[in-house]
């Protein structure tokens, strides 16, 4: 089987548990590391930002005095870290809803024949620093929002933009983030940036692929673990002639990777092994899980030719 | 000055002559080998009648020429089409190229330009010419000597650094300016459902291809069949070849030959020049794996197509036939032999054939590094330096049941 093909079928199935598991007694915990949207009734998960947002906030604050809220920030952040040495990026290629999105708007353009737009390195670079603000975002903001120093309604602050909090909840019939909050000045502006971020990134994803993952707190949090991970894209450079097939077919247009280094997982990556199944030379790129071949790139491998 | 012509004249018809006695001479020797069968018949009467004449009639579309492999196979048959990769590999073409041209020429391109004064209407053909080595950037320009009348032709102009970001970009607009110098010479419109077709059929051909590099690699297909099928590609349509490659992977025997495991790397060889191959044959030998530009590299690999917009899908193509194009005429061709290493273990190598015309300058200074490269990595090497001439056979079978000897030990 085309393993593009695979990771849909993977995809298409974590979608349905992770936005609708919970109708279904499923529920996966608070420390998934994907976009599992918590405002979405009824999933199957929540995505660990919410957590980590709740915890610096108020688990610094009220937890530190109960002593117990403190065991569970951390018990949960074991698990997120247990996940992500388990699987990697594996979360955000293969199992992240929100990227099954952006994937749908993929195969939208290249339905009707649109091509895609390529970011230039410095553009890519520059919007490439968003997840770290974002990142910045969710550690700094909740302690002033529990000590009061920003107004409460920024509650959740990476949530309030999210674009996941605006689309994943319509698949479960869902309308009402879309809907611009007047309670007071502060929920106008925040639903205004929401509606902004979500509008700008999905016509961003439309054009190029996997335009939201290159800000996304997640992968770069995920990637900061890259020591820990069970499983890994390798890459051997004695057998990469350079034909470049994997930079072409890269979703994340990892420039690294057909260069003649042995490290090309970069912090983009999101292991979807679009580079491996395109790389015509065998052993040059694979997936390992431990040190043992998942997946390789082989000469032989025709499975993914549009015949 | 007329009996300088009549002389020509007399010389061409002459060669005319010694080349279809040199194909003959193949053809009964090929239908005699042990290993030959019923199926080859197809691949072998195509090959025989491929003046471009025959092959419009037979692919019912307009041949287009082209030299080397960097050429957009898909974009020329988008257009409509038939891709033609102009060589030669007879000996009495190339003897009768001496008349008119210096000894020390690369052969291949000598024999095309009398290739060219026996089939005519390959002259009237559009041609694409993308700017490799020098003997393919000078060749329009001898071309002329033998039809002063230029017919319509396009060259590429390649960056010599495929690696490069920008080198990427200029030939990636040199793909775009090929789409549209196509669109006017054919005075059609190239539409993404054409260049979606054209891929699909390329993407069925490399499936093929495919099939018979495996049955060579298992010992199920020699070097001179493969050579030889694989060359025919342009002579038929693409699906109708890849059925009929298909066919014949059916009915190969599974019994493997034996053999010292060998990869062939170096100038390209063509039909009907088989002198190596089949010294190599007599040898012992067992070529599994090669990566000359008229056999595995005849273009290269295909792969997934992501983004399938018409942008996207010459962007694709330009990638492929740039970035992945080993000719020695890039400037940074240093991983190129990494595809013999990666084999080496696939495929059980134990040696390398490494074949130099004389004339061509890119292989001959390659050969040099590729060496050094491999015999650091423990794999045996042999250089051999030839042309289309007979007069060296034993001297050349003599080297390679030495290099034989030295592979297998014994």
């Amino acid at each position: 089987m085309r393993i593009i093909r695979l990771k849909n079928i993977v995809q298409w199935l974590s979608f349905a548990i992770l936005m609708y598991g919970g109708r279904v007694g499923i529920h996966l915990g608070s420390a998934l590391p994907c976009f599992a949207c918590p405002f979405v009734p009824g999933c199957g998960g929540f995505c660990y930002l919410m957590g980590l947002q709740g915890y610096i906030g108020f688990g610094l604050f009220a937890g530190l005095a109960a002593g117990k809220e403190i065991l569970v920030a951390l018990g949960w952040f074991v698990v997120f870290v247990a996940l992500v040495a388990l699987l990697g990026k594996v979360w955000c290629g293969w199992i992240c809803p929100f990227g099954l999105i952006q994937d749908w708007l993929s195969w939208l353009r290249n339905l009707v024949g649109i091509r895609e737009r390529h970011l230039t390195p410095t553009v890519k670079k520059g919007l490439g620093s968003i997840k770290y603000l974002c990142l910045g975002m969710i550690v700094v903001l909740p302690p002033l929002i529990t000590a009061k120093i920003l107004p409460p309604d920024l509650y959740l602050p990476f949530c309030s933009i999210c674009p996941g909090k605006l689309i994943l909840p319509l698949f479960a019939g869902e309308t009402k983030y879309l809907a611009i909050n007047l309670d007071n000045e502060v929920t106008l502006w925040v639903s205004v940036a929401l509606v902004m971020a979500t509008g700008s990134s999905m016509v961003g994803a439309f054009f190029k692929d996997r335009l939201f993952c290159l800000f996304c707190p997640l992968l770069a949090l995920i990637h900061f673990l890259r020591p820990l991970t069970a499983l890994r894209l390798v890459k051997e450079p004695s057998f990469c002639v350079g034909c470049g097939a994997c930079r072409r077919n890269c979703q994340m247009d990892v420039a690294k990777i057909d260069q003649d280094i042995a490290q090309v997982q970069t912090i983009e990556c999101v292991d979807c092994l679009r580079c491996a199944e395109a790389c015509p030379s065998s052993g040059a790129l694979s997936l390992k899980f431990f040190g043992l071949t998942i997946y390789s790139s082989s000469r032989w491998d025709t499975k993914g030719l549009s015949l | 000055m007329n009996n300088t012509e009549n002389r020509r004249d007399r010389l061409l018809k002459k060669t005319i002559e010694k080349v279809l006695a040199e194909e003959k001479e193949l053809l009964s020797w090929l239908k005699s080998r042990s290993d030959y069968q019923a199926e080859l018949d197809y691949f072998l009467d195509i090959t025989a009648a491929r003046g471009t004449a025959e092959i419009e009639a037979r692919v019912g579309r307009p041949v287009l020429n082209l030299l080397c492999n960097q050429v957009p196979l898909e974009l020329i048959a988008a257009a409509g089409y038939q891709p033609v990769k102009v060589a030669s590999g007879s000996l009495a073409e190339a003897s009768f190229a001496a008349y008119s041209w210096p000894a020390l020429m690369c052969p291949v391109i000598k024999g095309v330009l009398t290739k060219l004064e026996i089939d005519k209407a390959a002259l009237k053909a559009p041609w694409v010419i993308p700017t490799t080595c020098d003997w393919v950037v000078k060749f329009w320009e001898a071309r002329k000597m033998v039809d002063p009348s230029p017919g319509e032709v396009k060259f590429l102009e390649l960056p010599h650094f495929r690696q490069e970001t920008e080198s990427q970009s200029k030939w990636l607009s040199e793909v775009i300016k090929l789409k549209e110098w196509l669109e006017t010479v054919s005075r059609q419109k190239i539409a993404r459902k054409d260049l979606l077709e054209a891929e699909s059929a390329l993407a069925r051909v490399f499936v093929a291809v495919t099939q018979l590099k495996k049955a060579r690699q298992e010992g199920r297909l020699s070097l001179i069949w493969f050579l030889l099928v694989i060359g025919s590609l342009f002579y038929d349509l693409p699906d109708q070849w890849a059925q009929k490659v298909t066919e014949l992977i059916n009915k190969l025997p599974q019994t493997a030959t034996t053999g010292p495991k060998v990869f062939l790397a170096g100038s390209p060889i063509f039909y009907p020049n088989y002198k190596l191959p089949i010294l190599i044959e007599e040898a012992h030998l067992r070529v599994v794996a090669d990566d000359l530009c008229s056999s595995e590299r005849i273009f290269p690999p295909v792969g997934p197509l992501e983004d399938t917009s018409i942008h996207g899908l010459l962007a694709s193509m330009a990638g492929r036939y740039h970035q992945g194009s080993l000719c020695p005429t890039f400037g940074d061709n240093e991983r190129r032999v990494n595809n013999i290493l990666g084999q080496r273990n696939e495929a059980g190598l134990v040696g390398v054939i490494f074949v130099v015309l004389k004339g061509c300058h890119p292989y001959d200074l390659e050969s040099s590094t590729i060496e050094m490269t491999l015999k650091n990595q423990g794999l045996r090497f042999l250089r051999l330096e030839t042309d289309y001439a007979l007069e060296d056979r034993q001297n050349l079978l003599t080297r390679l049941e030495a290099f034989r000897h030295s592979l297998s030990g014994d």
